[in-house]
């Protein structure tokens, strides 16, 4: 297991090395002049050049890699061609926030989705099954922008409970949470029903039930522990989902997250912003992939590493 | 998995920042995007400039009508050719830091901005500048290099707000996160979405500011600014879409203000193309659009057609035909089929991908195909934008045919309303005249305007070159915006300039 660990991190590096140059290449390919973005519309060719100069956009590009690279390595992203601050700082605004709604979305939507799962493929066929894949569906189906209007105008406007946005205090993810989780619960109740189902079908459930274990352990320890695990992969692609920022929710809520930063920077056309926020969203990638690989095991473990 | 939420809940409550307690009396401002530097000569968004004007001031500023209100300045006078000025500035003012405002102040503003070592954004406003002499510490002269009439405009400016001499010098570059001035509030925090500033004390015009501070709030979604309005969360939100102008309207403790601008609406025709290089057919284009229409589909009604190229409430701007240009699509066709378009021709108009600008170019579509013109609409990303108009050299390989767009002269001078877009040498790169137009008259008529500080020689130079822009119509011109803005009864003196500049010094609750 160990071994499994350290060599899963080690094989990190090269990854990460050829996300970052692609990265770069694909940023620097994107049609438009950033000094001009950053100069403003109304900058003359002067202003444009001295915004050249001043950011070292007018060195060759082959020479601006190798100093990304350079940089990047001790922790140096640059500064942001829009705000001139440090791109690290720019990056960790938004991190928390972003983490914060994030794991507060996943931690409610994956709670309720697995309980409706569950109580679905248990009944299925009856009452709890339809009105839990009635909620899922109406979940997957309500577009978040809307939703999160809704819930600002009752209860910032009508009842005045909660701030309309920002984040600001505990009071101020509620909304957002809700919302964004909403969609993950609904597609996590659906994925445990149907993986919850597929499993009580087999023949060792099927055993068990005979061999008179009661049906509550039957449920939770034989058939959802087997289920888990295509449930697990979901979630982890969800957290990975999330973690990149959602624009719609953050744009209704007015949240500081990563997802806004990445469209106004490619707006912008600012480089170094893109660049960073794109190798923090592949890292987070591999970590989770890594993170639910180990998950598999503690689910299961019959799954050995090998 | 539930510890987990309980745990991070807890914590989250603990590390809250209390919402709703601040003052009563610290005025919340809703703004659509995150300001973009706190150092005056290196912003070029209305909105940051209407941050730092919190902090900042210049030797002049603009009221509320956009006409020239003197500040840090009292008054000036100006020698006949324009090229020398000279300011008496105002006494006993000091900036946050306790330093002495005084002519070395604006000297070592002015020279920081134009010093080509240390590039900034806005240095084309002074670069004219030969040189400041300090007269004495009251008194400062600007000798030009060339005339240039619109000087005080551009001291005016945002980009020519006076930072603190010591500032300057104890923070270098970082000055854009440290600012320093001698405006109604001093500078607390910015940080991502949020601006703050408090109320300074010692602020030199008696009785003001009259509010404990003033806060920033960055909401883009519109709908969810004029929620925080609608809630209280803030007193004031810019700006208001025309669209939810009626939401505002519906509540009592609300009410909307409407600013007439000096934003201009226009479709840019490249004179230079086929079919465009005829003029008959840029006449016919400007016929066939409805501007009354054209404003009611596009902008909900807040804004009026445009009366001649340069907008109505800046200074020397001519009413050239009352009314706008005349809807008239018979003519437009017969226009054409002068021409040689008898079945008019298919071209394509483009400009920036957001849903009102869009919805122009729908518009605009449509009542050219009233012609027959078939216009393709092509919406772009700004960058890509960009990179279409000015990545051209040469005029000949411009691929504008159509462009559709917005201007706003934020210097408040007429200049900045001409030769950008119409000067014979302002073609991209250089500056924005993307019709390619060119006008030995209008030429002749721009370089007078600017070459000179009298009032009357300005006006009329400035009037031989609107009507002759407007005879030979290199645009299809459109309207003139009225912008919105949505505040809580209580609040006066607060407002946004004809430029969209945000101004909150005299701001009150009742």
């Amino acid at each position: 297991m160990l071994n499994y660990l350290i060599r899963r991190i080690v094989g990190i590096v090269p990854v990460i090395l050829v996300i970052a140059l692609l990265v770069f290449l694909f940023v620097h390919m994107l049609p438009g002049d950033p000094a001009r973005l950053v100069a403003g519309p109304e900058a003359t060719l002067q202003d444009i050049e001295n915004v050249r100069r001043s950011l070292g956009l007018d060195r060759p590009i082959h020479e601006q890699f190798v100093l990304f690279l350079w940089h990047a390595v001790q922790g140096d992203f640059g500064n942001s061609l829009k705000t001139r601050i440090p791109v690290v700082e720019e990056i960790g605004l938004r991190l928390t926030p972003t983490i914060w709604l994030t794991v507060c979305a996943m931690a409610w939507a994956t709670v309720f989705g697995l309980l409706i799962g569950v109580a679905s493929a248990v009944k299925r066929g009856r009452w709890p099954d339809y009105v839990g894949m009635f909620i899922a569906v109406s979940g997957i189906s309500f577009p978040a922008f809307w939703l999160g209007l809704l819930l600002i105008d009752l209860f910032s406007v009508r009842l005045g409970w909660l701030p309309t946005g920002g984040f600001e205090s505990a009071k101020s993810l509620i909304m957002p949470s809700f919302t964004l989780g909403l969609g993950v619960a609904a597609v996590m109740a659906r994925f445990t029903r149907s993986a919850f189902i597929e499993i009580s079908r087999e023949d060792y459930i099927r055993t068990a039930h005979a061999k008179g274990v009661y049906a509550r352990a039957v449920i939770w320890k034989h058939t959802l522990r087997n289920a888990l695990i295509p449930v697990i992969t979901m979630v982890g692609l969800q957290f990975g989902f999330l973690l990149g920022g959602s624009i719609v929710v953050e744009t209704v809520f007015s949240w500081p997250g990563l997802g806004r930063l990445l469209v106004d920077s490619v707006a912008y056309r600012d480089y170094p912003v893109i660049q960073a926020e794109i190798l923090l969203f592949s890292l987070e990638f591999i970590l989770i992939n890594l993170t639910v690989d180990v998950l598999y095991a503690v689910a299961n473990p019959e799954i050995r590493f090998k | 998995m539930r510890h987990m939420t309980l745990a991070l809940a807890a914590t989250a409550l603990a590390t809250a920042v209390t919402f709703g307690a601040a003052e009563a009396k610290t005025l919340v401002v809703g703004v659509a995007d995150n300001l973009t530097t706190l150092d005056p000569p290196n912003a070029n968004d209305t909105l940051s400039a209407g941050a730092q004007r919190n902090i900042y001031q210049g030797l002049y500023g603009f009221d509320s009508k956009m006409q020239l209100e003197p500040l840090l300045a009292t008054s000036y006078e100006a020698n006949a050719d324009a090229t020398e000025f000279t300011f008496h500035l105002r006494k006993g003012v000091k900036f946050h830091d306790g330093t002495d405002f005084n002519a070395e102040a604006v000297k070592i503003n002015i020279d920081r901005v134009r010093d080509s070592k240390v590039p900034t954004k806005r240095q084309s406003l002074v670069s004219m500048v030969d040189r400041v002499e300090v007269v004495d510490p009251y008194t400062v002269k600007f000798i030009l290099k060339e005339p240039f009439g619109a000087l005080v405009n551009n001291l005016a400016h945002a980009g020519t707000f006076i930072v603190s001499p010591a500032a300057l010098a104890k923070y270098g570059k970082d000055i854009d996160r440290n600012p320093v001035g001698t405006g109604p509030y001093k500078f607390k925090k910015w940080s991502g979405d949020l601006f703050e500033t408090v109320k300074n004390e010692n602020y030199w015009r008696k009785g003001y500011p009259k509010v404990d501070g003033v806060v920033f709030k960055s909401v883009p979604e519109n709908g969810s600014r004029i929620a925080m309005l609608q809630a209280g969360e803030a007193s004031f939100v810019y700006p208001l879409p025309s669209e939810l102008a009626p939401v505002v309207k519906a509540n009592q403790k609300l009410e909307v203000v409407k600013v007439p601008s000096i934003i201009i609406r226009y479709v840019a025709m490249n004179t230079m193309k086929k079919p465009f290089d005829d003029i008959r057919v840029r006449q016919a284009l400007n016929y066939a659009v409805d501007k009354n229409a054209f404003c009611k589909v596009v902008y909900g009604g807040y804004c009026k057609p445009a009366e001649g190229p340069v907008p109505d409430l800046l200074k020397y701007s001519t009413t050239v035909q009352k009314g706008g240009w005349a809807y008239d699509p018979a003519k437009a066709k017969a226009l054409l089929k002068e021409a040689g378009y008898p079945n008019g021709f298919e071209t394509e108009i483009f400009s920036k991908n957001n849903s009102t600008y869009i919805r122009a170019m729908q518009f605009i579509q449509q009542q050219l195909a009233q012609v027959g013109v078939k216009a393709t609409v092509t919406p772009l990303e700004a960058g890509v934008e960009a990179q279409r108009v000015w990545s051209v050299q040469k005029p000949e390989d411009a691929t504008v045919q159509l462009q559709y767009g917005g201007w706003s002269a934020s210097t408040g001078d007429i200049d900045w309303a001409t030769r950008p877009l119409f000067y014979g040498q302002s073609f991209p790169p250089k500056l924005f005249n993307v019709a390619y137009y060119k006008s030995d008259v209008n030429d002749a008529a721009i370089k007078a305007g600017i070459a000179t500080a009298d009032d009357a020689k300005r006006a009329a130079a400035y009037k031989t070159a609107q009507e002759q822009i407007w005879k030979d119509a290199p645009w299809i011109f459109l309207t003139d915006d009225e912008i919105l803005v949505g505040q809580a009864k209580g609040l006066s003196g607060a407002f946004a300039a004809p430029d969209g500049g945000l101004n909150f010094e005299k701001a009150e609750f009742k």
